[in-house]
Formats: structure tokens, C-alpha cells, sequence
């Protein structure tokens, strides 16, 4: 018995086991204490993306030859540190910008940990990297949409991850390239959630549109918690816009689909902006009704025996499930991070600091399909780039840009049909 | 009382002495903050009876005019503080006249939502941020910008406002003021036969508690550096005030500093145990523990306290 | 805005579609807003858990489906039978105890109370997105050129129904008038060979399984997690409020309002401003109408 069985169980049983095991203290660890949302409405992304932490702390500190040139993942610890082994402190800052602070600092002055990793949400970075710039202590921001988290002059902050004006360039790119090949694309329809990240990301889309002369024919805003979306739908079916992109998170994203499918509407192509469309939950509720759906995504499994393949089989048997975007992103500046420990040799924040700053990976010594990572002076991660994917039946397929494309894009998508 | 009061006071001032640790205060800083809010609360929600679900309002424009003020003019933030306070008691009259026609569960209702109502607008106006928010200044420029390295100075500031607060409060029970408070709260038709002026009471208790309640918002946006629409108007801000004061005991002075005290320490201490595991015991503890406390204790720890204390007293005598 | 005239017909469809969405949801809103205005109006207590109950039902649907591959009405039942059990030990363990006490109190128990329910199923559940497998509601059928949902439309429908039944349980049967006597005068009811706990009881338990139906007929269309329940609270305390507290038919026709003005504010204005429209309905209407739609002044 797994999953809710074995737990409704548990509960039968009445035992309310005290969860969180008392980490072991060892003289030669790096502790890394990481922020994210492990409760409240974020909960399945932190969720997430601490299991793909505490996957990545086991190939930076055990021996795995068999992932090619990913740095650390041949040797065990770090080999510069005397083969010190990561330790991973995990708190949960409940969506709460108060709380993220509170918590940076107790893993600063309690945990004493020697560098941090997170916060999720943007509104917990702000403040968390806040803590960490007037501790000196380097924070990698592991995934936040909001574009000033990097560039307030703060010394400490790095972001590994792409950012909003990176994705609407890519759609702008993937656009202009459909244009060659003969199709139409008239006009776009920007669908977004209303918080940060989708109003970021939104922004910044419609922002590149403009500049690249693509008409926006409508932009709507909504609350990712609607119940009902059928209005919605009905607006896009009255505008016509060739491409609909919708930035949306998980219960949404499938409602959309579904209404979509219920109104009978289908635009030549959807694209989702990673999230939502990324969610583990979103493929086994509307595969059947969404095929060609695109989503943007720097994560792709690969061919059975690939480095990113394993790390994924190591990702499922720990959550059983497939390793999704958000989570890999965050993966990939984790292993920045343990790379630049590494280099750093010494547990000093200023030489962490600095080596962060001359981190300089290349594409193969990567698990996502960014050009590289390389930090420019506000922090900011100049090589991060990302793919667009393509719904096939049960999964996506990487279809564009072409150097890396593994199957043929269809164009306009099938949907039910 | 008054060696309670003084043995209290002591603590408070020496807290951040006893425990030297950046953490620690910071914890202070939170608990005085969650007793501020609710001591402010309590004015109308305690003594005079009216439980407003809906005072994230008021923190919520004081925690927004501060880095608004900054956004636009590169001010102090704290020179928005004053102008949250106008803005607070031009809402608190906005607000009170028409609802406290509204008795009991509606007057809780209503002020749910227009929180909720603001809230929600706030998140579309681009002018505030939107659903971005605003930052306060990342390094402070001087003194002034109040934006220090250290959490022990937002502590004594914080403890300063709490005991003024609390001066006030005190100065309110003993006044005819306070004496209508506790006749509306008693009933309002009794009171009004007595000759109370119900309507203006209670507008006057809700802009007291809105003036208070709107500081709390300005301290919190200055120390933390940073508001959304979610941390400064969201219910869960209107109901942590409500559980902090009843948890005490609301319509009593100490209560909502009684409540803090005991509740943002085990609100820090079971996330900092049980968080960084997910598995959501935080919140199921948490959740326990005020159902359990509403079951046993409907009145608040004030209440078991006047029951344990003459007892407490006797023992010693007995020996 | 509404384009050429040749597109008039098209709009009409279009908008005679937006309507029709909306009541439907709106009917779903009634089934579970009628069993807080049930406690509510005879016991004037506030459950704020009632969002959580119809969480609760969403997953016991999830269960029976999963488990026992049953059909929509078999975890129907089952969602409204575990409720029902729910509500009755709520009330007997819980709401008995502070009802009578001071209104802060029963805020407080039934606040901690969501919060135990909601991150209970968050243990039990975890946090990610769930929703039903195809069910035999699956697809949509053509009504004069709108459509419908075929999940949606039988929803709609059992929600009017159980909602109208629950009236009819009140007003036409021999528990109700019990129920309504417990509510109107507690003390002359018990001299009239009432027990006024078990009427009570019996309202907690028909209250939740409400909420417990009204998810599982969601569950069917819409994907959710354990923090879902906040949403349906909120939304069920403005429809009770529209509807005057305690009326069932008030919730009924306050449900299909609230469904109808959300539907159509998002598809004129847009849908963020859907709850703007919605919360300063209701706080307008507090001001003017307290009582709601069909409460009695």
C-alpha cells in the first residue's frame, strides 16, 4: 500500500509520527539551508522541487560516473573541500514574505548555513535575499519570475534561472521562425493568472509583441482559483487569435482545456508557459483533449541511458513521478551552486561569493537546455535559455528550436480531434 | 497588577539581552507586532464587542502608503506612516457609519468583505504594484530611511508603540468612554436606554482602532521592505488578529499581548520543527491547538488565569 | 464593442451560453451554500470549515473512484454519507460545546477546525492537483447550438434538486418541523418532547453532507488540492448572505445570482473583476438589505 492508503492508515492507527529526521552533525559538511513553500497554495511546487533538491544533494555526494560531465556527479562531496558532503536544511516559509525573513535568518544565525537556496515565490526572494545581502551570505535564487530580484545592487543574489523577458524572446524567436515556414500569425491572445509570476511573465510578453509588431488581440487576466472559465474561453473564441498563450498554474491550466474542449473552441496553437502545463497532474487529466498543446520548457528526459534520463529515474523513485521543469530549473541552480562551492574550496562567504561569480558552465556540463550559466554583475544568469516541447500522445516531445528538436512539430495542434 | 505589570515590563525591555541572537529578536519583533495589531483590534473588536473580521484594511493601507511614498518620492518611508493614519480614519468612517447598523455575524461579514474587496483591487492597480507589490529601500540611505542591519532597534521602537498603545487602552477602560464600550457590548438596546450614544461609541472605537491598527501596518511594510497584496490585506492578516486576542482575552488589557506571547512562539517554534519536513504538522498542530483552546477555554487564557490565580495565591499561604 | 451586425446573432448565442454556464455553477454554489445557511439560520453560527467539507467530499469522490472504480452516483452517496457522519461529530465533539458561548469562541473553533481539516488532507493527500478519472459524465451534448458539459448539466440539475428536496425535508415533513422548532425556540421545543441535540446534530450532519455532494459534483469537472475549500467558503458566505440567513430557497436563488454575475462580469469586464463585482454586491446589499434576498427583517 502506497500513497493515500497507507496514510489514511497511519492515521487509523493513530500514530502521529513526528516527521523530519534530526540531521547528523559532521565536521566535514557544506550546509545549504533552503526557503520554499511548503505549505499553503505554492505547497506542490515546494513540494517539488525539495524532492529534486535532495535528489541533486545525492549525486553531488555520492559517486555517479554514469552522468557524464554534470559537475560533482563523478566523485562523492567535493573534491576541492576535502570531499566535504552537502547537507540540505529545509524551511518552510508558507508563502509568508515575514516568515521567508524570519527563516533566512534563523538558518543564518541558528543553522549557521553557508549559503541559501530558494524562495519560490518572488515576494518571499525579496525579502529572503534581503536577509541574506545584510548577512553576506550568498543566496542562489533557484526559480522566481519577478525580474528586480536581480539589479538592486545587492552583491549576494544570484538567479539561475531564466527570466520573463527570456521567455517572451523565445516566443517572439519561435514566432518569427513559424513566419518563415508559411504560417499565420496574425495576431496572439496573452492569457494570464493574476499574481506575480503571471503578471510578470505576461507583461513581458506583451511588452516583446509590441516591439516586434505582433498584435495582442486580447489580454485577460484571471484569478487562478476560478471555478468556471467558460467566459474566458468564450472572448477567445470571438477574437480569433492565432496563438494563445496562457500562463497559468495547475488546476486552472487543465480547467482551461477542458472548458476549451466543452466549448468546442481550438486555436491553431496553444501555448503554455511552463507551471501549470508542466504539472506531473496535467497530462494524465487532459491528454486525450489537448494534443499539440505546446509548453515551454528547458527540461527534457531524453534517450533512455542520457544523464538527464537517469536523474530523472532518480527524481521518480523518489516521488513517482516525472521530474518536472519548475523543479529541474531549480535543480540546475543547485548544481551551479555546488559547483561554485566546489571552486570556492574553503566554506568562506566572500570566496563562495566570488566563485559564484566566476561560474562559467558550458551546455554539456548541463541538465537543462540552457547555453550555458554564467552570472552577469547584477547576478543575473546571461546563458539561460529554454526550449519549446510539444504534447505526443502521453508526453512532450522537444520540437523547437530545430538543433535540438527530437520530433516533427505539428502546426496547428489536433486538440480532441 | 501592578508588580505584574512591572515584572512584565522588565522582560520585555531585558528579552533581547537574555537571548543575543538575531533570531531571537526577530521572533520579538514579530510577537510585539501581533500584539500591537491585535491590541489595536481589541478596542473594537474586544471592548466594544463588534468582531471585525475585516482589519487587514487598515494594516494593509499603513503597510502600503510607507513604500508608496518611497516608490514615488524616494521619501522615508516613514513619512507615509502619518498619511496611512488620514487615509485609515477616512475609511474607518467610510466604513463604520453604514455597517455598524449591521449586529453580530453581519457586521463580521461585512467587514470580510470589503477587506476582501480591496484587497482583490489592490492586486489590479499598477499604480501600488499590482500583484508585484513594493519594495522599501534594499540598503537604508540614512537613519531616517529606518531600514537597519540589526533587528534590535525595529524591537524597541515596536515595544515603545505597544506601550503606548496599551497607556491608551488603559486610559480608555477608566474613561466614560470605555464605561459605553462595555454597555454597547453588553447590549445594545439596554445601553441605548441608558442613554449611551451607541452609533458615535462605536465610530470612535473603530477610528481609535484603525489609527493603531494602520501604525502596525506602517512598522511591519518598514521593517520587512517589502508588501504584496496578500501580506498586507489578506484575511488571514484580519484573522490573526481575532485569534491573538481572543487566545488572551478579548476586552481585556493585557489579553491580545497575552495571546502574542503565546502564540507566536508556538507558531515559529512548530514551523521551525516540522516545517522544513512538508508534511503540513505545522498547520494541523496550529489548527489543533486553537480548536482545542476555543473547546475548553471559549474565554481566552484571561479567564483561566482568574480562575488559577486565587488558587495560586492560596497555596503558598496554606504552606 | 459587440462588432458588426452580422455577428449579433453569433454575440447572442455567445452570451445565452455565458448565462447558462453561470447558472449551472450557480446551482453547485445553492447545494453547498444551502447547508451553511441551514445552520447558520437556526443555530446563528458561523462555520467557517464549511469550504473544507466540500473539499472533504471532492476526495471521498477521488477515493470511491479510485478504490472501488465506482460511478458518480455511488461516490455521490458515499461523499454525502462520510459527510454526514462528519458534521455529526462536529457538532457533537465541537460546535455543541461553544455555541452557546461567546461568538469569538465558535469563530475560533471552527477556523481552527478548517485548518485541521484542510492540512489533514494535505498529510494524507499531499499537495499536488488531483482530478477524476473520465467518468461516465464525460462529454458534451448540443442544445440548440449551446453546450453543454454533460458533467455540468447533470451537476446543475442533482444540486437544484437536492436543494429543493432539503426545502422540502424542512418544510413538509415531520424532522423538519422539529428542525424548525429546535431553531425557533430551543427551550419550548424541549418541552414539547424535542430533543433539541439530536435536531441538531441531524442539521450538522445534513449541513456537511451537502457540502460532501456539492464536491463530488465538482470533483467531476474541476481539478483541485487540499486548499481548495478556501474558495468555496468565501463564495458560500456571500451566497448566504445574498439570500437572507437560514432560507434554503434564498440560497437557491442566491446561488444561481451570484453563478449568473460572475459568468457574465467576466465576460464583460474580464475576470479578475468578477469577485470586485461580486464582494461589492454583497457589501451594497448588507448595507441596504441585511436580512438578503429572503430573510425575514
Amino acid at each position: 500500500m502506497t500513497g493515500p492508503a497507507a496514510r489514511l492508515a497511519a492515521i487509523a492507527t493513530a500514530c502521529l509520527a513526528v516527521m523530519g529526521a534530526v540531521p547528523a552533525l559532521a565536521a566535514d559538511t557544506v550546509k545549504i539551508g533552503i526557503l520554499w513553500p511548503l505549505t499553503g497554495n505554492a505547497a506542490a511546487a515546494g513540494q517539488a522541487s525539495k524532492a529534486a533538491a535532495e535528489v541533486a544533494a545525492d549525486i553531488v555526494n555520492d559517486a555517479h560516473p554514469d552522468l557524464g560531465n554534470l559537475p560533482l556527479a563523478k566523485t562523492a562531496g567535493l573534491p576541492n573541500m576535502g570531499g566535504a558532503r552537502l547537507e540540505l536544511v529545509f524551511v518552510d516559509h508558507q508563502g509568508s514574505p515575514s516568515v521567508a525573513q524570519q527563516q533566512a535568518l534563523r538558518l543564518i544565525t541558528q543553522e549557521k548555513v553557508d549559503v541559501l537556496f530558494g524562495a519560490y515565490q518572488s515576494s518571499c526572494s525579496f525579502t529572503a535575499t534581503a536577509v541574506a545581502e545584510r548577512q553576506g551570505i550568498p543566496f542562489m535564487v533557484g526559480e522566481s519570475a519577478a525580474a528586480n530580484i536581480t539589479g538592486r545592487g545587492f552583491k549576494w543574489v544570484f538567479r539561475g534561472t531564466p527570466i520573463a523577458s527570456d521567455y517572451a524572446a523565445t516566443y517572439m524567436r519561435f514566432f518569427d521562425d513559424m513566419k518563415k515556414r508559411g504560417k499565420t500569425i496574425g495576431s496572439i491572445a496573452v492569457v494570464n493568472e493574476n499574481t506575480d509570476y503571471g503578471t510578470s511573465v505576461a507583461d513581458a510578453i506583451e511588452a516583446a509583441a509590441k516591439k516586434n509588431g505582433i498584435p495582442v488581440a486580447i489580454r485577460i487576466p484571471y484569478s487562478a482559483s476560478s471555478t468556471d472559465v467558460s467566459a474566458q474561453v468564450l472572448q477567445l473564441k470571438e477574437k480569433q487569435p492565432d496563438v494563445v498563450i496562457f500562463i497559468s498554474y495547475t488546476a486552472d491550466a487543465i480547467l482551461y482545456i477542458k472548458t476549451m474542449r466543452n466549448l468546442e473552441y481550438m486555436p491553431p496553437m496553444v501555448i503554455g508557459d511552463d507551471t501549470g502545463f508542466s504539472d506531473p497532474s496535467f497530462i494524465p487529466a487532459v491528454a486525450d483533449i489537448a494534443q499539440g498543446v505546446m509548453n515551454r520548457s528547458a527540461w527534457d528526459i531524453g534517450k533512455p541511458g542520457s544523464a538527464t534520463y537517469l536523474i530523472n529515474e532518480m527524481y521518480k523513485k523518489k516521488t513517482s513521478r516525472d521530474l518536472d521543469d519548475t523543479s529541474a530549473r531549480n535543480m540546475q541552480s543547485f548544481f551551479a551552486l555546488a559547483d561554485a562551492l566546489n571552486r570556492a574550496g574553503a566554506k568562506d562567504p566572500e570566496k563562495i561569493r566570488v566563485a559564484l561569480s566566476q561560474t562559467d558552465l558550458k551546455p554539456d556540463q548541463l541538465m537543462m537546455g540552457y547555453e550555458g550559466v554564467k552570472f552577469d554583475s547584477t547576478g543575473q544568469n546571461v546563458l539561460a535559455a529554454t526550449y519549446l516541447i510539444q504534447l505526443h500522445g502521453k508526453k512532450y516531445d522537444l520540437v523547437w528550436p530545430d538543433r535540438a528538436a527530437e520530433a516533427q512539430l505539428q502546426w496547428p495542434m489536433k486538440g480532441w480531434k | 497588577m501592578k508588580t505584574g505589570t512591572l515584572v512584565l515590563a522588565v522582560a520585555l525591555l531585558a528579552y533581547p539581552f537574555v537571548l543575543y541572537d538575531h533570531f531571537y529578536w526577530d521572533i520579538g519583533v514579530g510577537l510585539l507586532l501581533a500584539a500591537i495589531s491585535a491590541s489595536a483590534w481589541n478596542i473594537v473588536g474586544g471592548y466594544a464587542g463588534q468582531v471585525s473580521v475585516g482589519h487587514a484594511m487598515f494594516f494593509g493601507i499603513g503597510a502600503y502608503v510607507p513604500l508608496l511614498v518611497f516608490n514615488l518620492w524616494q521619501l522615508p518611508p516613514i513619512a507615509g506612516a502619518p498619511l496611512a493614519v488620514a487615509l485609515s480614519l477616512v475609511l474607518a468612517v467610510v466604513i463604520g457609519l453604514p455597517t455598524f447598523r449591521l449586529r453580530g455575524h453581519y457586521f463580521s461579514m461585512a467587514t470580510i468583505a470589503v477587506a476582501e474587496l480591496i484587497r482583490i483591487f489592490i492586486g489590479t492597480w499598477d499604480f501600488v504594484g499590482a500583484a508585484i507589490g513594493l519594495q522599501g529601500p534594499a540598503v537604508g540611505r540614512g537613519w531616517w530611511d529606518l531600514t537597519f542591519r540589526s533587528e534590535l532597534p525595529y524591537y524597541y521602537i515596536f515595544l515603545v508603540v505597544l506601550a503606548v498603545l496599551l497607556y491608551v487602552t488603559r486610559a480608555v477602560e477608566k474613561s466614560r468612554f470605555g464605561y459605553y464600550l462595555r454597555a454597547i457590548k453588553a447590549g445594545e438596546r439596554a445601553a441605548r436606554s441608558l442613554g449611551v450614544p451607541v452609533q458615535q461609541t462605536k465610530l470612535k472605537a473603530l477610528l481609535l482602532s484603525a489609527v493603531f491598527t494602520s501604525i502596525a501596518g506602517s512598522l511591519y511594510s518598514i521593517k520587512t521592505g517589502f508588501i504584496d497584496p496578500e501580506s498586507g490585506f489578506g484575511i488571514l492578516i484580519s484573522v490573526q488578529m481575532v485569534i491573538v486576542a481572543a487566545l488572551g482575552g478579548a476586552g481585556t488589557l493585557y489579553g491580545p499581548l497575552v495571546g502574542a506571547l503565546i502564540l507566536v512562539p508556538a507558531q515559529t517554534a512548530t514551523n521551525t520543527w516540522f516545517g522544513g519536513g512538508g508534511s503540513g504538522l505545522t498547520y494541523i498542530l496550529y489548527g489543533g491547538i486553537i480548536l482545542v483552546l476555543a473547546r475548553f477555554e471559549p474565554g481566552g487564557l484571561h479567564e483561566l488565569w482568574q480562575r488559577l490565580a486565587p488558587r495560586l495565591r492560596r497555596t503558598p499561604r496554606a504552606a | 464593442m459587440w462588432g458588426s451586425k452580422d455577428n449579433a446573432g453569433a454575440n447572442a448565442m455567445l452570451l445565452l451560453q455565458v448565462i447558462v454556464g453561470g447558472l449551472l455553477l450557480g446551482a453547485i454554489y445553492a447545494l453547498f451554500s444551502s447547508g451553511l445557511t441551514l445552520i447558520w439560520g437556526m443555530m446563528n453560527f458561523i462555520n467557517f470549515a464549511h469550504g473544507e467539507f466540500v473539499m472533504l467530499g471532492m476526495y471521498v469522490a477521488l477515493l470511491v473512484v479510485t478504490w472501488l472504480a465506482g460511478g458518480p452516483a455511488t461516490f455521490g452517496v458515499a461523499a454525502a454519507f462520510a459527510l454526514f457522519v462528519l458534521g455529526v461529530v462536529v457538532y457533537l465533539s465541537l460546535v455543541r460545546h461553544v455555541m452557546r458561548g461567546p461568538m469569538l469562541a465558535q469563530i475560533l473553533s471552527t477556523f481552527g477546525l478548517a485548518l485541521l481539516l484542510r492540512y489533514t488532507a494535505f498529510w494524507i493527500f499531499s499537495a499536488n492537483f488531483v482530478s477524476l478519472p473520465q467518468t461516465s459524465l464525460s462529454g458534451t451534448v448540443n442544445l440548440g447550438g449551446i453546450l453543454m458539459p454533460v458533467a455540468q448539466l447533470v451537476a446543475g440539475l442533482v444540486a437544484v434538486s437536492l436543494t429543493v428536496a432539503l426545502h422540502l425535508l424542512l418544510t413538509r415533513t415531520a424532522v423538519g418541523s422539529r428542525l424548525l422548532a429546535v431553531a425557533e425556540d430551543r427551550n419550548a421545543a424541549m418541552l414539547m418532547g424535542i430533543r433539541p441535540d439530536r435536531m441538531q446534530a441531524l442539521a450538522w450532519g445534513l449541513s456537511a453532507a451537502s457540502a460532501g455532494i456539492a464536491g463530488a459534483l465538482m470533483a467531476t469537472a474541476y481539478p483541485w488540492s487540499p486548499s481548495v475549500g478556501e474558495t468555496f467558503g468565501l463564495t458560500a458566505f456571500v451566497v448566504v448572505a445574498l439570500g437572507g440567513f437560514g432560507s434554503v430557497p434564498g440560497a437557491l436563488y442566491a446561488g444561481l445570482i451570484i453563478g449568473l454575475i460572475q459568468a457574465l462580469s467576466a465576460y464583460w469586464f474580464g475576470p479578475i473583476y468578477k469577485d470586485i463585482v461580486v464582494y461589492g454586491l454583497f457589501a451594497a446589499l448588507l448595507w441596504l438589505r441585511p436580512q438578503g434576498l429572503m430573510g425575514k427583517a
